[in-house]
């Protein structure tokens, strides 16, 4: 099986996601830097604030690359219903999401995509903001700015 | 700048039904009730404990808890380039322009806003006092406990802390060792709980914006939930080391049907600080 990264751009399609965080959106993630990559989970910290995962994805250089995605808490995934072992160590993802401004490889996870079965779960952890195109706006206001 | 797309993002926002059930608790003057449409099923009454006053729990068939909306602020940052306030605001919140601020205040004010309050003290998973607590992820409870005389606050999104306000009778101390949450006493006004405090420490922000204070700040809250979804919450910030003079600011905050307390800890994996950078330009 191949391991690609994806071509970073604009998504496609529209998504809205309206959820609460403990932290500051903008803060950590730039919302004009929106990411897909492909690539297989070696890691699942199913923990408070905030689940991550880890996959290995391998960029155009054919280098392999070990990726954070940010999710939201436990309890809001499951209430989705996206559920502890709704993806397991070794499972090839398709992920779409926001970088970190850090520029680390780290990113908040906006939809997340299990290859084998096509299933799509949306994961952001975007606090009361809707993501539009990749971009963020504060649901339903406009100050203070959105984070 | 107030652009067009920006407005039609906004717009696009609104379709999501907790945005509109929101937007039409804003729009409600505080105390009122919404007159029922032909066909709409009445309002729900508001409930009550036994000794009579308000009580700000769910009921047996109607559980949830108090979600504190991340968009809301003490002061309206409304500027010539900005939109129009969160509208879950009170409408009687200050412009920031009109906050009495001392001036090294409003530089720091600016300075969290600036940097896209990337130092909240929350996000590093301490406690929320003052204003803070009530912009909680997840929801906070508030239980009325008639036999200790005691009014707890007890947020999900936290630290595993909570909050508790005496109801009977004593005075505010003297001079009491600087807290997070401060020593609080309260008493009822009617159907509004007004809670006074003291003695807080300088290791939390007030609210989600970055409002500053010193540890001479004095709060009076006043809370009171006009419709069974809606819980209004107003603070008077007194503080004489940040602001020339006491001023006032709050929110509404929405009924999250549903909502029940589960196990948060913040601390638990909190990667976050170390990569909340800011804007990097």
């Amino acid at each position: 099986m191949s391991r690609t990264a994806l071509i970073v751009g604009t998504l496609g399609s529209t998504l809205m996601v309206s959820a609460q965080a403990h932290h500051s959106f903008r803060a950590q993630y730039d919302a004009e830097k929106p990411i897909e990559v492909t690539g297989y989970v070696t890691k699942i910290d199913w923990m408070n604030p905030h689940v991550y995962f880890y996959i290995d994805v391998v960029n155009a250089q054919g280098k392999t690359e070990s990726w954070a995605f940010e999710m939201g808490p436990p309890h809001m995934l499951e209430q989705r219903g996206w559920k502890r072992n709704s993806m397991a160590i070794g499972d090839e993802l398709e992920v779409s999401g926001t970088r970190a401004r850090d520029g680390s490889l780290s990113a908040n996870a906006r939809t997340v995509k299990l290859r084998a079965t096509g299933q799509i779960l949306g994961a952001a952890s975007s606090e009361g903001q809707t993501i539009t195109q990749g971009t963020t706006q504060g649901a339903g206001s406009g100050s203070p700015p959105a984070r | 700048m107030a652009s067009r797309s920006v407005r039609k993002r906004c717009a696009v926002a609104a379709v999501a039904a907790a945005a509109v059930a929101a937007a039409v608790l804003s729009l409600l003057p505080a105390g009122a009730q919404p007159a029922a449409e032909p066909g709409e099923p009445a309002a729900k009454p508001i409930p009550r404990n036994a000794d009579g006053t308000v009580s700000f729990a769910g009921t047996k068939d109607d559980v949830g808890n108090w979600e504190g909306p991340p968009g809301t602020s003490l002061a309206n940052n409304v500027s010539a380039d900005a939109l129009a306030p969160n509208r879950l605001n009170l409408p009687t919140n200050l412009s920031v322009a009109d906050v009495p601020f001392q001036p090294w205040a409003r530089e720091l004010y600016d300075q969290r806003q600036a940097t896209f309050t990337k130092d909240d003290p929350h996000t590093r998973c301490k406690p929320s006092g003052g204003a803070r607590l009530f912009h909680t992820p997840y929801g906070f409870e508030i239980l009325q406990l008639a036999d200790a005389q005691e009014i707890m606050f007890l947020p999900v999104g936290s630290p595993h802390s909570w909050r508790v306000v005496h109801m009977d009778g004593r005075a505010l101390p003297e001079n009491p060792a600087p807290s997070w949450y401060g020593m609080s006493v309260g008493r009822w006004e009617g159907d509004t709980l007004v809670i006074d405090t003291v003695g807080f420490n300088e290791r939390f922000w007030i609210s989600r914006e970055g409002v500053p204070h010193t540890a001479q700040l004095r709060t009076t809250e006043r809370i009171s939930r006009p419709r069974f979804e809606q819980l209004r919450y107003e603070i008077t910030i007194d503080d004489p080391g940040a602001y020339t003079k006491p001023w006032s600011g709050g929110w509404n905050i929405p009924w999250s049907a549903g909502n029940e307390p589960f196990d948060y800890l913040c601390q638990d994996n909190n990667l976050d600080p170390a990569r909340m950078v800011g804007p990097q330009e």
